[in-house]
């Protein structure tokens, strides 16, 4: 309930995200999110994200709740049909889960299972008023629950979309905030212009705009965004500055913390940290806050 | 062939009412044969919306089309000229009849006018079932003739699961059960053996998973 009480009292959220590992063994999962359990508000619990097969979002969650940790899982529509991502959400709160993130889900053709069959049973919105209705004490068969769940409801939104006009990206944004969606995690950020058009025209304080700042580990990684992720921007002064750097991995790091101070400082509310393997970098990203 | 059924006109009226000059437009192949959106049902729909127009007192145009098909550029292109007389075409073609067109003509509405159901067999007029759901990869030499993904309600390619009853699905006992099919068909062709090999483990990316899907074929095109 942290990441609630964060957001009802305005306070800057920090949000981690801890993938779950591509088997049993939890052990590093659970190190790297208990050396920052003080700093993080709530870990953000990736479900199965580029359609990479691993262990479930839900389950990565309860392993963290388990030890104190506050999570926000992740439910695709790509995996599971209503009954089961109903099954879930239910399963999700009775194990103490709170948070959760709706999303579409990449498909697998991008993953390592591309001959996998998805599902798209419903869709987002769709995904989004099932949430609703849980929360309301009835499934989408509207039958009556014993006992409704009571969640905190995320989304995503592209922020920095190219070949998208802010507006739409506002309108789509603003559709799922009637259906329920109370927070919005937007890609990577490495300079606040790249978001500008969208940032002028939103509440990003009302609307709780949380920026993803992606923890660069070498020179290679932020040129290969450069040229390659459409939708981020990567400056070439920030790329100069790694080249020039003598220690590139402190220098990604310091270049980490240092946007994670400024969305601060820009009155986001809250940032989402995304570490990619490198979760033990976290403190020291954490350290200036 | 492709199966389609036909809309309720209340759907189709929904779709038009405020337009004022529609063509009605049919495709002589597939839902011809199925009798959704053939000449007939082209003159028997602009018919009833002639009528239900004239009770409303609005005065719309309804005039009438066939195609050859509306699959092929070739006979879309025959209403170009007449296209800018319509400010609206219901095509009661299949669901690629209707893309196809709109496809083409950008300026102009195009409802869809039946609904595309399955590919399927005629068992005797007025009785269409589905045979096929193009999943890309035909696995039809194994089972003797029959598909269990298109006849089976759980897609299953290994045998009946538990809900196979006397012959039966457990979904409507009035549905056959494909693998007791399969089995059947087998035990008269003598090759029961194959039922005991195991099928490989589906690729589905072939199928929609892999999202819309194309066949090219550069010998062809040159």
């Amino acid at each position: 309930m942290q990441l609630k009480r964060k957001f009802d009292a305005g306070e800057f959220a920090v949000l981690a995200e801890m993938e779950p590992p591509k088997g049993v063994d939890v052990s590093k999962m659970v190190t790297h999110a208990m050396r920052v359990k003080g700093d993080v508000d709530a870990f953000v619990v990736p479900e199965m994200s580029n359609a990479v097969m691993r262990m479930s979002s839900l389950g990565g969650a309860v392993i963290l709740q388990n030890k104190g940790m506050e999570t926000v899982i992740q439910l695709n529509c790509r995996d599971r049909n209503r009954i089961a991502l109903q099954a879930d959400l239910l399963a999700a709160f009775g194990c103490g889960v709170t948070n959760v993130m709706a999303v579409t889900g990449e498909d697998p053709s991008y993953g390592d299972h591309f001959q996998a069959r998805s599902v798209y049973d419903i869709d987002l919105l769709e995904l989004l008023g099932a949430i609703r209705g849980l929360q309301e004490g009835k499934d989408m068969a509207g039958i009556e629950l014993s006992g409704a769940p009571e969640f905190l409801v995320g989304s995503t939104v592209n922020a920095g979309a190219k070949g998208k006009s802010p507006e739409l990206v506002i309108e789509e944004m603003n559709k799922e905030i009637k259906a329920g969606v109370q927070f919005f995690i937007s890609p990577p950020l490495f300079d606040l212009s790249a978001i500008e058009p969208f940032t002028k025209k939103v509440d990003i304080k009302k609307a709780k705009i949380i920026p993803t700042v992606l923890l660069l580990k070498s020179l290679g990684m932020a040129r290969y965004i450069m040229r390659n992720v459409e939708d981020v921007y990567v400056p070439d002064s920030l790329v100069d500055r790694i080249r020039k750097s003598s220690d590139k991995v402190r220098e990604c790091t310091l270049i980490a913390s240092e946007m994670v101070s400024l969305l601060k400082n820009e009155g986001f509310s809250g940032v989402h940290i995304a570490t990619l393997g490198w979760e033990n970098k976290l403190p020291e990203i954490l350290e200036r806050i | 062939m492709i199966v389609a059924d036909k809309k309720p006109i209340e759907e189709i009226i929904e779709e038009i009412k405020d337009h004022e000059k529609i063509l009605i437009l049919g495709c002589n192949e597939c839902v011809t044969v199925c009798e959704a959106g053939g000449k007939k049902e082209v003159g028997v729909l602009a018919s009833a919306l002639r009528m239900y127009f004239l009770n409303e007192g609005k005065e719309v145009k309804i005039d009438e089309v066939t195609l050859e098909r509306q699959c092929d550029h070739e006979y879309l292109e025959e209403i170009r000229d007449s296209m800018d007389q319509y400010d609206a075409v219901v095509s009661i073609a299949c669901g690629v009849g209707v893309q196809f067109m709109a496809e083409k003509y950008h300026d102009t509405p195009i409802y869809p006018g039946v609904n595309t159901c399955f590919m399927g067999v005629t068992e005797k007029r007025g009785l269409w079932t589905e045979r096929c759901q193009a999943c890309g990869e035909c696995i039809l030499a194994t089972t003797g003739g029959i598909c269990p993904i298109t006849r089976c309600a759980k897609r299953v390619l290994n045998g009946p699961c538990g809900g196979s009853v006397r012959g039966s699905c457990e979904i409507n006992k009035e549905i056959d059960c494909a693998w007791q099919l399969i089995v059947d068909r087998l035990k008269s062709l003598n090759r029961l053996d194959d039922y005991e090999t195991l099928c490989p483990l589906k690729d589905w990316s072939t199928d929609r998973a892999g999202g819309p899907r194309k066949v090219v074929r550069e010998d062809l095109q040159q």
